[in-house]
């Protein structure tokens, strides 16, 4: 909204019950991670600008919300600690000492919390609800993304290093399988009965049968697939191309490409607004892309260095009046 | 002014590194790639700073002259391979991957190791006064990490590599055995381990800091006055350290950008004035060989020097 309209918007709203306020309610937060920052941004939805960071210890990645709702988690891999913060204020919680956390899930039925330790080789679950950890599985090498199936049965590893996938039994706490895939996978998703790996080596997501790892199916997308996402209705299923600078739509049920759009930058996270636009981060770019699929365009936010992971909260507070720092 | 770094440096990744790695399918490295380009950039940055400031004041009040300077260029490919290439790249990832499998244990454990900020809560945030912190913690390290380069025969076999120029510039700063290297990442790899020390937080802050040391090892007549001398070092004080010792004489002035550590265990001598420098003790090659040669020569003194352990008196 323009400066002047909104000074002349503020006044007359007040008079009427702070409609804008409610407005911007409505539009809540987002929460970006700063890798090489080591802070989070704190960006209004409302009016897309950062109004503050929350400093985290040295190299936060990847952030969750816990089951319950009642915490944003992330994890700061070089810190060795998750951070606990108030998903509507952006308030920490607590800080509890956890090696190497990268990516992170909380399984389906709410029970497992999986952290990968990308740096440190291993694959940990931990209890849910007491963060004690119940199994380290070491891996070669560098486990990045993860997934679970529905069931939370198993727990599916890409591991970057060595150009495989692996499986874990959660029911029995041991390796399923873990086989070759292809070249430094990267994002792991479950959808339709099927694990899909992104393949940052190459152009391709891997589409891979759960029982034995085996491909059936592989799906070009642009240089450098990264990261995929399924959008809230499960109808869409957005890849981000590292290496070639795009993002894709993808018929969630086909897997035929609708659409592909130019992000550049190293397109990483994505995370997704009521109002159908997309909240992209570019890593090299230190910029989140807004990116509304229906016109193509998308519009930027300045954040900090090497933004990563992402995670919108619509319905929490405006923090518009909380003071930057 | 970091944006424009982080910029420059997301440009090269995504136009230059990144189709590279792809290429050459190695996009694993991409997240370090990047690491690596903003260090390339900031001690590109170092580079051009310090010589633009450096230089013309070696021009306006030079200490000596030179005919020759064959043996600065050698200096000037320490500076650019110590700032610019393959060094900052190594001792990033060899410094993250030992950092992470450390404290990473040490969280296992139930413990994860100090930081400034995790002893005083009241830091986080406030990046700056954070910074300024740790440089002062670095640099007393540095302080011990060089006074003791001084004390061990085998140790003093490296470090007189440093010491050996007799035509010392600012680009002198990096000019050092490989192995004296290792020895300094070792050392502010665990005094990080310590303290937490944060790797990419603070570019900025650290190019001042390497400028300062650079500016302290420029051929210029500069003091920075009674004060000034003893709160930051000048070429002046710093030049006493690197002069011919004369019959009686000990080394002094170990300090590298804060005088106080000097000060505070009796090292000091700021009544030195402009002394020649070099190492007399030492053969040729250190002083007037190629890179190589200088290597070489560095090694061989330092295996004669083993065992460890055997104090000296010179440097």
């Amino acid at each position: 909204m323009p400066r002047l309209s909104r000074l002349l918007f503020l006044p007359v709203c007040a008079l009427l019950g702070c409609i804008y306020v409610s407005y911007a309610h409505a539009l809540g937060v987002a929460y970006v991670i700063n890798s090489a920052g080591s802070s989070i941004s704190v960006v209004d939805m409302a009016t897309q600008k950062e109004v503050r960071r929350i400093p985290a210890l040295r190299e936060p990645h990847h952030l969750i919300l816990t089951p319950d709702g009642r915490s944003l988690v992330v994890g700061d891999t070089a810190g060795n600690q998750l951070l606990f913060l108030d998903p509507a204020t952006g308030a920490v919680q607590q800080r509890l000492p956890v090696a190497d956390p990268y990516q992170l899930q909380f399984s389906p039925n709410g029970k497992f919390l999986t952290v990968n330790g990308l740096a440190r080789n291993q694959v940990d679950v931990y209890d849910a609800a007491t963060y004690k950890l119940i199994k380290r599985f070491p891996v070669v090498a560098t486990p990045s993304h993860l997934a679970y199936t529905p069931d939370s049965g198993t727990v599916f590893v890409s591991l970057q290093d060595s150009d495989k996938l692996a499986a874990f039994d959660l029911r029995t706490m041991t390796p399923k399988w873990t086989v070759p895939v292809c070249k430094t996978p990267a994002g792991v998703l479950w959808l339709n009965g099927h694990v899909l790996v992104a393949c940052m080596g190459t152009d391709i997501i891997a589409v891979v049968d759960p029982n034995d790892g085996k491909i059936v199916q592989r799906v070009v997308t642009g240089k450098g697939a990264h990261n995929l996402f399924l959008s809230p209705d499960a109808k869409i299923l957005w890849v981000n191309n590292r290496a070639g600078g795009s993002t894709v739509a993808m018929d969630a049920r086909t897997l035929k490409v609708l659409a592909r759009y130019e992000i550049p930058g190293g397109p990483d996270d994505i995370d997704f607004a009521p109002d159908g636009r997309l909240w992209i981060t570019r890593r090299w770019a230190e910029k989140v892309a807004v990116l509304d699929p229906k016109t193509g365009t998308f519009q930027t936010i300045d954040v900090g260095r090497s933004p990563h992971g992402l995670f919108l909260v619509p319905a929490a507070p405006s923090p518009a009046g909380t003071p930057g720092r | 002014m970091d944006d424009w770094f982080d910029l420059a440096a997301g440009w090269l990744q995504e136009n230059l590194l990144i189709p590279f790695l792809y290429w050459s399918g190695l996009m694993n490295w991409e997240d370090v790639s990047y690491g690596w380009a903003l260090f390339a950039l900031y001690g590109l940055a170092q580079v051009i700073v310090t010589f633009a400031v450096c230089l013309p004041l070696e021009r306006w009040r030079p200490v000596e002259r030179w005919a020759n300077q064959d043996a600065v260029w050698v200096d000037m490919v320490y500076t650019v391979l110590s700032r610019v290439g393959v060094l900052p790249f190594v001792t990033y990832v060899l410094f993250y991957r030992a950092q992470v499998t450390v404290t990473g244990w040490m969280a296992d454990q139930g413990w994860v190791a100090p930081t400034l900020e995790s002893l005083f809560p009241v830091l986080l945030g406030k990046q700056a006064l954070t910074f300024v912190l740790y440089a002062i913690i670095l640099d007393f390290a540095d302080y011990g990490r060089h006074f003791l380069a001084h004390q061990f025969r085998w140790w003093w076999a490296l470090h007189s590599l440093h010491h050996a120029q007799r035509q010392m510039t600012f680009w002198s700063d990096d000019r050092n055995h490989l192995l004296d290297d290792v020895i300094a990442f070792v050392w502010f790899g665990v005094i990080a381990l310590l303290i937490g020390v944060p790797p990419l937080q603070f570019p900025l802050l650290v190019l001042v800091l390497r400028f300062l040391e650079s500016l302290s090892h420029a051929n210029v007549r500069l003091s920075f006055g009674w004060l000034g001398e003893r709160l930051l070092i000048s070429p002046r004080f710093h030049r006493a350290h690197h002069g011919i010792l004369a019959a009686g004489q000990k080394s002094c002035n170990y300090g590298a950008v804060l005088p106080w550590w000097d000060m505070l265990f009796g090292t000091a001598d700021f009544s030195r004035d402009y002394v020649a420098t070099g190492d007399p003790s030492g053969e040729e090659a250190l002083a007037s060989g190629t890179w190589a040669q200088q290597q070489m020569a560095g090694l061989r003194r330092f295996l004669r020097a083993v065992p460890v352990g055997r104090r000296v008196a010179q440097g």
